[in-house]
């Protein structure tokens, strides 16, 4: 574990969870080759979610990758999965979605202890420094979520790989290979570049009330120990002052990537 | 930040106006009149399932997120609710939650709160739909201004009006199908006979759809109604007068496109009160929207030009074609999609 990461393993059981998280949870993270996954847009806290449909006002970039190359995901407007994904090529899928910014506003009361929970400290402190403490916050978010299915048997060559989001997180190890008291180096970049100081956190389907946490060091790295099977969520939030013109006072990104650890694989983490 | 990292977040920030994150969730609040209030909750099954974590709907961990308050007061009501099938493997099971009870004597306004949704949906009462965050509470309801359901004409009117507009100007494809059935044969009885026969037959699927009777996914429908389309362009080229398996074949193409029609107009919904008479209105409106097509194509080139001897070379054989091409990218486009 490194020592210059925070890594806490807490019960985080905040009645006060003001943002929600957003993730990509396909109908199966091991699909066959020839297979055809839905892909559910999801928002919510401790992967309770709501479904997002399918809307093109919404949608910047919703993708696939495989070995074979890249190509938009397709679905019906308006429809629940928002997305399909027919499994060409067997190895790693890589599926991203970009949204636009939506706009959200809420009391500066709110908004502060949005801030703690999602370990917006920099924000915070810079709305100190500036006054800023009463009213309204104007805020827009976009969501850059991720998730890792997986066709066939794994192997190191396969791997995450960047797919151009603003605010990114990338598996630097194929996490279908994780060993029992393994950690999984996942690096944060945004625009491209390593992004120190995020809050990380994994949360597991089979237990979301218990949180992994770190702080992504100066080269944007964490490393989690992902000790239990099943789905995996990992997530950061980067905020940064709202474009000049933008009506809103904030801009936040909200990175996700799930995947799903196989309980047999599990055993002994 | 440079132009190149600025320009896409200022484009995005360009379509910020019609971008939100709402879900599938709607709320509809109803005051019949007779001193009771119906809320009536449509969500996503499996999401509420989950959030349940095996708790029933009448349960009180599930009345814990949910108030209803007529001035203030909160009320209890009574909870039934209904889930709806995915119709297919590209849409998911909605539950219909409906909340009932008597409105407290003298009770002026309602005020709803819905914590069951993280996402934007829509609370509708009356003509009014409030957007609400999970967990806001919408703004107080007059009950003394609520307007009573549409009557039977405006409801013939709203759906004469959806018919029509589901073929000019929204329905190109319908459009395409009936020049298609237009461009075969100059005399006015091929028109009127595969027209009569179209209609039969989608009038028969859309009915047998929207009763629940049949029910096909969209997946399987869509692309067949391009090929129809293909196909009596296709024929057109090689067929220039009326046979009698033309309209049995109309007549089967016309099944594939009501069941098209039938996924709109459930998409749109039907007043329960007035299912019929919105179904029947439906129906008239997209015979008028095809009569229009055709009196468009009679008007623009039939009228002058169809005794011309170059009638077909120069305009049926160009126009099928053009058909043909169109529906044959769309069948590619909707089998891929």
């Amino acid at each position: 574990m490194n020592r210059r990461h925070l890594i806490s393993l807490a019960l985080l059981c905040s009645p006060l969870l003001l943002a929600h998280d957003m993730w990509i949870e396909p109908s199966t993270f091991f699909p066959k080759n020839g297979d055809v996954v839905s892909l559910r847009l999801l928002v919510g806290q401790e992967l309770l979610g709501d479904p997002l449909p399918r809307s093109s006002a919404l949608i910047n970039r919703f993708i696939h990758e495989d070995a074979a190359g890249r190509k938009p995901v397709i679905g019906r407007e308006g429809a629940n999965p928002a997305g399909f994904v027919r499994v060409a090529e067997p190895g790693m899928q890589v599926v991203g979605y970009w949204s636009n910014p939506s706009a959200v506003e809420q009391t500066a009361e709110k908004f502060n202890r949005y801030l703690k929970e999602e370990g917006l400290d920099s924000i915070a402190a810079l709305r100190a420094r500036r006054g800023q403490k009463g009213g309204v916050v104007h805020e827009l978010f976009a969501r850059c979520a991720k998730s890792l299915v997986l066709s066939g048997a794994p192997n190191k060559l396969q791997a995450d790989r960047a797919l151009g989001l603003p605010l990114e997180l990338v598996a630097e190890r194929n996490p279908y290979l994780l060993g029992a008291a393994e950690e999984l180096p996942v690096r944060l970049t945004y625009e491209n570049r390593p992004l120190a100081g995020a809050l990380v956190v994994a949360i597991n389907r089979l237990n979301p009330m218990e949180k992994l946490s770190a702080r992504s060091g100066v080269d944007g790295r964490v490393r989690l120990k992902l000790r239990s099977g099943g789905m995996w969520l990992i997530k950061t939030v980067h905020m940064i002052p709202a474009p000049a013109g933008a009506n809103a006072e904030w801009l936040s990104y909200w990175a996700s990537l799930t995947f799903e650890l196989p309980v047999t694989n599990a055993k002994g983490r | 930040m440079s132009l190149r990292k600025v320009l896409p977040i200022l484009l995005a920030l360009c379509s910020l106006a019609a971008a939100h994150e709402i879900g599938s969730t709607r709320v509809t609040a109803r005051f019949p009149g007779d001193g009771t209030y119906a809320i009536e909750v449509v969500t996503d099954g499996a999401a509420l399932a989950e959030k349940l974590q095996g708790a029933a709907i009448d349960s009180a961990k599930f009345r814990q997120r949910i108030k209803i308050a007529f001035d203030d007061t909160a009320v209890d009501p009574s909870i039934s609710y209904s889930v709806t099938p995915a119709p297919d493997a590209t849409s998911a099971p909605a539950a219909t939650i409906r909340l009932t009870g008597q409105i407290p004597a003298n009770a002026r306004q309602l005020t709803w709160t819905f914590g069951w949704t993280f996402v934007t949906y829509s609370f509708q009462a009356g003509n009014a739909t409030e957007w609400l965050e999970g967990s806001q509470p919408s703004k107080p309801v007059s009950l003394a201004v609520q307007t009573p359901p549409p009557g039977r004409l405006d409801i013939i009117g709203r759906y004469l009006t959806l018919g029509f507009t589901h073929i000019v100007p929204h329905g190109l494809d319908h459009m395409l199908f009936v020049l298609g059935i237009y461009l075969l044969s100059r005399r006015a009885r091929s028109v009127l006979l595969q027209v009569s026969a179209f209609t039969l037959a989608h009038s028969i699927t859309l009915g047998l759809s929207i009763y629940g009777v049949v029910s096909v996914s969209p997946r399987v429908v869509e692309p067949m109604i391009a090929l129809s389309i293909a196909y009596v362009a296709i024929e057109n080229l090689f067929l220039s007068e009326l046979r009698s398996w033309r309209i049995a074949l109309v007549f089967g193409f016309g099944l594939l496109h009501g069941l098209g029609f039938a996924g709109v107009l459930q998409e749109l919904g039907l007043p329960r009160a007035e299912f019929l008479t919105a179904l029947l209105s439906f129906n008239v409106g997209v015979e008028a929207g095809q009569l229009a097509v055709i009196a468009a194509a009679f008007l623009l080139v039939g009228w002058r030009y169809s005794d011309r001897i170059w009638y077909r070379s120069r305009i049926v054989i160009p126009a099928s074609l053009m058909i043909a091409c169109t529906a044959i990218y769309w069948t590619v486009e909707r089998l891929i999609a």
